[in-house]
C-alpha cells in the first residue's frame, strides 16, 4: 500500500480538485447534527464530527430510488444510468467503510449482485478520516476502529500532518493529480502514526464482549428479555434508518393513471415496522414488537456472524442516540449475558 | 455593440470590483456584483447572467472553486461562461495543479492582476452568439 502524507493546511486545495471525480459530498452540520451533503465552502466541512445522523450507505442503497420504467409502447427502460454518476464521499470513518464493505458482500459479492448497488460503489470514491471515538462508539469491540480496504485514501491525524493510505488505483490517481501537494512521509510521521493509532485504541470508553454472543443468543431463544424490549420499542424503525448495515427495503410499482406505465420504485424499509413480514392473506410472520426487535438483534449479531463470519453491527453507536425509547444496544447485549438487569 | 448583456463579478476586492465594474460599464455591459460565493450564487440563479466574473480566494481560500461546482450543479447556468479571476497560484505555489488539467470547470483561468485589454477580449469572444450557450461538453474536453 502506498503511502503519503499531506499538510493539514492544504487539506483545502486538494478537497477543491476532487469534484474531478464526482460530486463531493461530506460531513457538514445539518441540524442538530451532522450530515454527509455537499458542501458550500472547505470552510463549512467539519473533519472532527463524531457520527453523522444517516450512514453513508444512502449514497449507495438511496431511501428511494427508481429502478426501471414500463410503458406498453417503449416497453422496459432500465434506469442505470441515473446510479452512475460520479461521486466523492470525503471524511468517512472506519466503521462507516466497514458498513459499506459489509454492503458489499450483501450486495456485490456472491451469486446475484444488485446492478444498482454495484454501479453505484463502482462510480464512488471513498476518502476516510480517522476520528476520537465518544462514549456511545464501539467500533473497537466490533473490531471496526481501523480499516484496510474499500477506501481509495485513508487519511490519519498525525498533527500537522495526514498520513495518507492509497487503497486503490482511483485514490493514486488523486494522489497524481494533487501534485506536490502529498509528499513521502518520514520514519518520524511513520512513528507518529503508530503512537496516535494506539491512543485512539485505548480511548474507546465503551465495551462489549462479542466471544460467544452468537451461542448464548441461541441459548437465550426464550428469554424475558425479548419481551422487556418489546414492551418498550416503538416500532418507529429509527435504529434501522440510522444504521449503517441495515438493507431491508420495500419494492413496489408507481403506476400511472392508468395503470399500464409507470416505475418500479425500490425504498427504506424496517424489520422493525409492522407490515415487514406481512404477506398475502394478512398472515404476518412477526406480529408482536418483541419478535420483530428479537429478529433484529439475532440478525446482525448471530444470523450475519453465521453467513458472513462476522456480526453486522459496526458499532457506530447511531442507534443508541436515534432511539425515542432509550434501547441501547450495549445493554441489550449486557443484559442477555446476565451481566446488568433489564430497566 | 454590448448592450443587454449582463456581467456578474464575484470577488471581495472592492478596489478590483470597481475597476472592473467602471471596464465593462464603459463597453456598454450591465454589472451586478456580490462580494462572497454565497451572494454570487444566489445573484448568478436570479439574474442568469450572460458572463460571471469569479475569483478564488475570498473568505476560505478555495471558496471560488465550490461556488463554481455549485453554479454548474444548476441547470440554467451549467453553460455560463465563467471567467476564473485569481492570484492563487502566485500566492500558493505548492498548489501546482493548474487549471487546464481538466477538473476546474470554468470556461477561462485568468491570472490575477488581469490584464484588461485581454479580460475584455476574451469576455466578448466567450459573450459571442457563437460561444455562449453552448454546454461545457460542447466546449470541449479542456474545459473539465
Amino acid at each position: 500500500m502506498k503511502i503519503r502524507k499531506i499538510a493539514k493546511k492544504d487539506l483545502d486545495l486538494f478537497a477543491s480538485v476532487l469534484p474531478a471525480f464526482g460530486r463531493l459530498y461530506a460531513p457538514v452540520p445539518r441540524g442538530i447534527g451532522y450530515a454527509f451533503d455537499q458542501p458550500a465552502s472547505w470552510s463549512e466541512i467539519s473533519l472532527t464530527y463524531p457520527r453523522t445522523m444517516l450512514p453513508p450507505r444512502k449514497f449507495l442503497l438511496p431511501p428511494r430510488e427508481a429502478l426501471f420504467a414500463f410503458d406498453p409502447k417503449e416497453g422496459y427502460r432500465d434506469l442505470l444510468a441515473e446510479a452512475a454518476e460520479p461521486q466523492v464521499l470525503f471524511g468517512v470513518h472506519t466503521y462507516d467503510i466497514h458498513g459499506l464493505n459489509i454492503l458489499d458482500r450483501v450486495f456485490a459479492q456472491g451469486r446475484y449482485a444488485d446492478p444498482y448497488y454495484v454501479t453505484r460503489r463502482q462510480h464512488t470514491a471513498v476518502i476516510g478520516i480517522d476520528f476520537d471515538p465518544d462514549a456511545q462508539h464501539f467500533a473497537r469491540a466490533m473490531n471496526t476502529d481501523f480499516v484496510d480496504s474499500g477506501f481509495d485514501l485513508f487519511l490519519s491525524d498525525i498533527g500537522a500532518d495526514y498520513l495518507v493510505r492509497v487503497g486503490t488505483s482511483r485514490g493514486d490517481d488523486m494522489v497524481t493529480m494533487s501534485g506536490c501537494l502529498l509528499s513521502e512521509p518520514t520514519p518520524a510521521d511513520i512513528a507518529q502514526f503508530k503512537r496516535r493509532s494506539g491512543e485512539r485504541h485505548a480511548a474507546y470508553r465503551t465495551e462489549v464482549d462479542l466471544g460467544d454472543l452468537p451461542e448464548i443468543l441461541e441459548m437465550e431463544y426464550h428469554s424475558d428479555v425479548w419481551k422487556e424490549l418489546g414492551d418498550r420499542c416503538l416500532s418507529c424503525g429509527s435504529c434501522s434508518m440510522v444504521c449503517p448495515t441495515c438493507y431491508c427495503f420495500d419494492v413496489a410499482d408507481d403506476v400511472d393513471f392508468g395503470a399500464r406505465s409507470g416505475r418500479r420504485i425500490r425504498a427504506w424499509d424496517s424489520c422493525l415496522f409492522k407490515t415487514h413480514a406481512l404477506v398475502a392473506g394478512g398472515e404476518n410472520f412477526r406480529k408482536s414488537r418483541a419478535s420483530r426487535i428479537m429478529f433484529r438483534f439475532y440478525h446482525k449479531q448471530r444470523g450475519f456472524v453465521a453467513e458472513y463470519g462476522r456480526p453486522s453491527c459496526v458499532g457506530c453507536g447511531r442507534c443508541i442516540g436515534a432511539c425515542p425509547a432509550g434501547i441501547d444496544i450495549v445493554s441489550v447485549i449486557k443484559m442477555i449475558r446476565g451481566q446488568v438487569d433489564a430497566d | 455593440m454590448s448592450e443587454e448583456k449582463t456581467v456578474l463579478i464575484i470577488d471581495d476586492d472592492p478596489d478590483f470590483v470597481r475597476a472592473v465594474r467602471f471596464l465593462f460599464e464603459a463597453a456598454g455591459y450591465a454589472v451586478a456584483t456580490a462580494p462572497n460565493g454565497r451572494d454570487g450564487l444566489a445573484r448568478a440563479k436570479t439574474l442568469r447572467p450572460d458572463l460571471i466574473l469569479l475569483d478564488v480566494m475570498m473568505q476560505d481560500r478555495t471558496e471560488g472553486f465550490f461556488t463554481l461546482e455549485q453554479i454548474r450543479d444548476v441547470p440554467a447556468l451549467q453553460a455560463t461562461p465563467v471567467i476564473v479571476i485569481s492570484s492563487i497560484y502566485t500566492d500558493h505555489p505548492v498548489f501546482r495543479i493548474g487549471p487546464g488539467s481538466g477538473w476546474l470547470p470554468a470556461d477561462l483561468f485568468l491570472p490575477k492582476p488581469a490584464d484588461p485589454g485581454r479580460l475584455m477580449s476574451e469576455a466578448a469572444r466567450l459573450m459571442a452568439p457563437g460561444y455562449a450557450g453552448r454546454s461545457m461538453a460542447e466546449k470541449g474536453s479542456d474545459l473539465r
